[in-house]
């Protein structure tokens, strides 16, 4: 053990300090965001580094002022942001949709207790035909990842975009390497709002009905909000991303996503060593739900088991998706810590273990009789 | 989309931290992730949710590897244990796997915990800490010990982790949380894994 | 012989259809005509709004934040940079404009139902805030756009369609002054009621404007202009009758002038 090489760029930081990080790196200047636990530290973490980054933090007043300010601050063009726990992005919901429907740009943080806000990270509760990227790493590396990832899709479809984490991604600490992602270049943000418009004639106009101005007429409901809806068509084509491992050579694949996904990977690892023919796969973005990916992966396979920490949400988007519906069993469940604020006993590793055996088990018994 | 995983993992040191709030649990589980961090090292620490109040349970887990780390966050078992008091010492026995270190703060924590196929080594850290004027430092004592049988890191880097991570208004323990951190160390000398 | 006075009817145009317009006062900062109804007072308030932006000479350097009720139609005929937002959120989406672009003058334009039911909390969070921003309030009494319902700032004994017999604080409550609310307040740096009734008080108010803005481009903190106006419809009153109504009902509650001066007298070599 004393054979470690010095690699000085790695931090020991609690995940929400370095999912805060990352937001500043992708070029966060703005958040704002009213405490919750496990959220509170995100929100502690940008009142100190946001200032020292010539950024603003405001811990608003409320979830509904905090989405507003920062849908304010996404307006000028400015990368903005606000974030709570799924508690909190009830309450955002109208600002969501607003935001998806009159284009404007932010970055919503859910680091959420569990897994229950799955419908709300890929239904939402807002009004109108609008879709909300969702992506939901594994584990903080990759929180670190997806931060910079999400700041860079909001801008390129000036659509708000949305981190689901949990108490694991929020509260552990690990030893993280920070640096800034580069991507593809972004369209001109002359839609941004600069004051600069008026007594022009031109000025300009963020508003969901964009009805323009006297003298120079906006699409208006019906041909904005079909332009919006073919927006999210073109989102939900380009935008999947999964990942699978051992599909083709499985009986059984497990589907998972976020935290629970990385205890499935570790189960199934093992259960292989022992001569199982099982396999996983994870969603990475929640909407849009990687459905061909997983059509894919389940062709051939016996029994598809899905693994979440609610009562059955992502369920409905394997059973659409899956090639045999009947080989579907859930064996998930609601789990929460007797605090009401993290999950409870069934993310375990062997828990899960005697889950999937339980299940495999029961198949066959069933099958042979 | 697949990533090649290497056939096996390197070993990864994976261990418990079990005790009650008011023992420094939590700060010597960031004391020991922050010196293998600074060292180089990749670290990761858990901490269990629920009453970090004087008095509750206190629990942590830290996994130290040369490799970017596979263990989860809720460790399924873990090579070495960490038992600071008796009363929440439940998951130990379970999941400290078969040879694994338990290390016993003999002071407060009956033999009972812990199995025969354990490694088990004890330190009075509660009545050495009380000795050393420091009884708030009793988990540097068991840290100190820990750092010395496994010789994770020079003592040294615990020291430098520990003080930096001290808020201000505590800084005044840094030089008494060092002497335990020492008296830990020898407690424990002669007693080193052979390697 | 007396000569015959010549009558001219107004109320059809010219025979000779020789009439024609001497004087255009619209603002150039209105795009094209209001569609709101006959004798309401927020086209009157807009005016005044944009004319003051335009003797400051900050008309290329403004975004307004507008809110939901009749004046939001406003944002298709102001010719100024313009956030359409969320019904009651007008301060935060101010909050988030201005402290991205602190060197831009903000302002919101809110009614009551929008700044007193919907979003109260938001105006008195931002205003103790002292955030750098000037908040315009049209106060009719009434949900206007919906159809005339009670709002927060409906004074008691008005007929509205959510309190036909007359708002009876028994069981309406009582109205909300939110100007004096947000006077009250550290963080702020001006604070004024103003009416769009008649000729004076629209001069009045437009002063108040003025020196929000002013307040405002002085780093002074929060602002406020509560403008009381007519809404004829929302009332029940013909559109002749508004302003009396206004001056007999409203004014009564809600006293004009300044609720909270500068801290430094504003154009002191004027
Ligand atoms: C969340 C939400 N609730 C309700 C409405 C419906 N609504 C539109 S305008 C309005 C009333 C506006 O009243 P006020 O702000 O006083 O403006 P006025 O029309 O009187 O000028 C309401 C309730 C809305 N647009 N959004
Ligand atoms: S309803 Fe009232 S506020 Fe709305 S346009 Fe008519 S008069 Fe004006
Ligand atoms: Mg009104």
């Amino acid at each position: 053990m004393n054979t470690a090489v010095a690699k000085p760029s790695m931090q020991l930081l609690e995940g929400a300090t370095a999912i805060a990080e990352s937001a500043i790196l992708a070029g966060c200047r703005f958040f704002a965001g009213y405490p919750i636990s496990p959220f509170t530290p995100l929100l502690e973490h940008m009142s100190r580094a946001l200032p020292e980054n010539g950024g603003v933090c405001i811990n608003a007043e409320s979830e509904i002022e905090g989405a507003n300010m920062a849908l304010g601050a996404g307006a000028t063009g400015a990368m903005a942001a606000t974030g709570s726990c799924g508690q909190g992005l009830a309450l955002m919901q109208e600002t969501i949709a607003e935001a998806a429907l009159n284009e404007t740009p932010m970055v919503v943080f859910n680091l959420a207790r569990n897994q229950q806000d799955y419908f709300q990270a890929t239904r939402g509760g807002g009004w109108g035909d609008y879709r909300t990227i969702a992506l939901a790493p594994k584990d903080i590396p990759e929180a670190v990842e997806h931060t910079q990832l999400l700041f860079h899709l909001s801008r390129r479809y000036r659509a708000p975009t949305l981190l689901y984490g949990d108490p694991l991604l929020a509260q552990t600490r690990v030893g993280v390497h920070l640096r800034r992602i580069e991507f593809d270049e972004l369209p001109p943000q002359d839609w941004a709002l600069d004051g600069t418009g008026g007594g022009t004639g031109e000025s300009r106009q963020i508003w969901t009905w964009a009805m323009g101005k006297a003298t120079n007429p906006g699409l208006g409901p019906d041909g904005h909000w079909q332009q919006v809806a073919a927006k999210f068509d073109r989102i939900a084509e380009l935008e999947q991303r999964s990942e699978q491992r051992y599909a083709e050579d499985a009986d059984t694949l497990v589907v998972s996503f976020g935290s629970a996904a990385k205890f499935i990977e570790h189960v199934v690892e093992e259960l292989r060593a022992e001569g199982h023919r099982i396999g996983w796969f994870r969603p990475i973005s929640l909407w849009p739900f990687p459905g061909p990916a997983l059509a894919g992966a389940t062709a051939g396979i016996k029994r598809v088991l899905v693994f979440e920490l609610n009562a059955g949400q992502m369920l409905e988007d394997v059973r659409q998706y899956a090639r045999d519906r009947d080989a579907i069993r859930f064996i998930g469940g609601v789990s929460i810590h007797e605090s009401g604020l993290s999950y409870g006993p069934l993310l375990d590793a062997p828990e899960i273990r005697a889950r999937i055996l339980a299940a495999i088990a029961e198949d066959s018994t069933r099958s042979t009789s | 989309m697949t990533s090649a995983r290497p056939a096996a993992p390197p070993a990864e040191l994976q261990l418990l931290l079990i005790g009650i709030g008011g023992q420094g649990i939590q700060l010597i589980g960031k004391t020991l992730a922050q010196a293998a961090t600074n060292t180089g090292k990749h670290a990761m620490l858990a901490a269990d949710y629920g009453g970090e109040m004087r008095g509750g349970p206190s629990n942590a887990s830290v996994v130290i590897g040369t490799e970017p780390l596979r263990s989860l966050p809720i460790l399924p078992s873990a090579t070495a244990a960490i038992v600071a008091s008796h009363k929440f010492a439940g998951p130990v026995p379970q999941r400290l796997r078969e040879g694994g270190l338990l290390l016993r703060n003999s002071s407060v924590v009956d033999s009972g915990a812990g199995r025969e196929h354990h490694r088990v080594v004890e330190v009075p850290a509660t009545a050495m800490a009380t000795e050393l004027g420091a009884p708030q430092a009793s988990g540097f004592i068991l840290l100190g010990a820990f750092n010395r049988l496994t010789g994770l890191v020079p003592e040294a880097e615990l020291v430098t982790a520990m003080t930096a991570l001290l808020p201000p208004y505590r800084a005044q323990h840094a030089t008494k949380n060092a002497e335990a951190l020492s008296a830990g160390a020898a407690a424990v000398a002669g007693q080193e894994a052979p390697r | 012989m007396t000569q015959e006075l010549r009558i001219v009817p107004t109320d059809r145009p010219p025979a000779d259809g020789k009439a024609r317009k001497v004087a255009d006062f619209r603002p150039s900062l209105m795009l094209g005509e209001h569609g709101l109804c006959p004798g309401c007072g927020e086209p009157v308030a807009l005016r005044i709004l944009l004319e003051t932006l335009q003797d400051l000479g900050i008309v290329n350097n403004s975004i307004g934040v507008v809110g939901h009720g009749c004046y939001g139609s406003f944002v298709r005929i102001m010719d100024v940079d313009v956030l359409q937002c969320l019904h009651g959120r007008a301060p935060s989406c101010a909050t988030g404009i201005k402290r991205m672009r602190p060197q831009t003058a903000v302002f919101t334009m809110q009614g009551d139902g929008d700044m007193v039911n919907e979003g109260l909390q938001e105006v008195l969070h931002t205003a103790a805030r002292g955030e750098n921003v000037t908040a315009i309030l049209l106060n009719n009494g009434v949900f206007g756009d919906t159809g005339g319902q009670q709002t927060a700032t409906t004074v008691l004994g008005q007929r509205t369609k959510t309190s036909i017999e007359g708002r009876d604080p028994g069981l309406h409550g009582h109205p909300i002054p939110v100007a004096d609310l947000v006077a009250s307040l550290d963080g702020v740096g001006y604070v004024a009621r103003g009416a769009v009734g008649t000729a004076g008080s629209i001069a009045r108010t437009k002063r108040m404007i003025r020196a929000a803005f002013e307040s405002q481009l002085a780093g002074e903190g929060f602002s406020l202009v509560e403008i009381l106006t007519m809404c004829p419809t929302g009332w029940f009153v013909g559109a002749p009758q508004g302003p009396d109504y206004l001056a007999e009902s409203m004014e009564q509650v809600f006293p004009l002038g300044d609720l909270r001066a500068r801290p430094k007298p504003s154009g002191a070599g004027a």
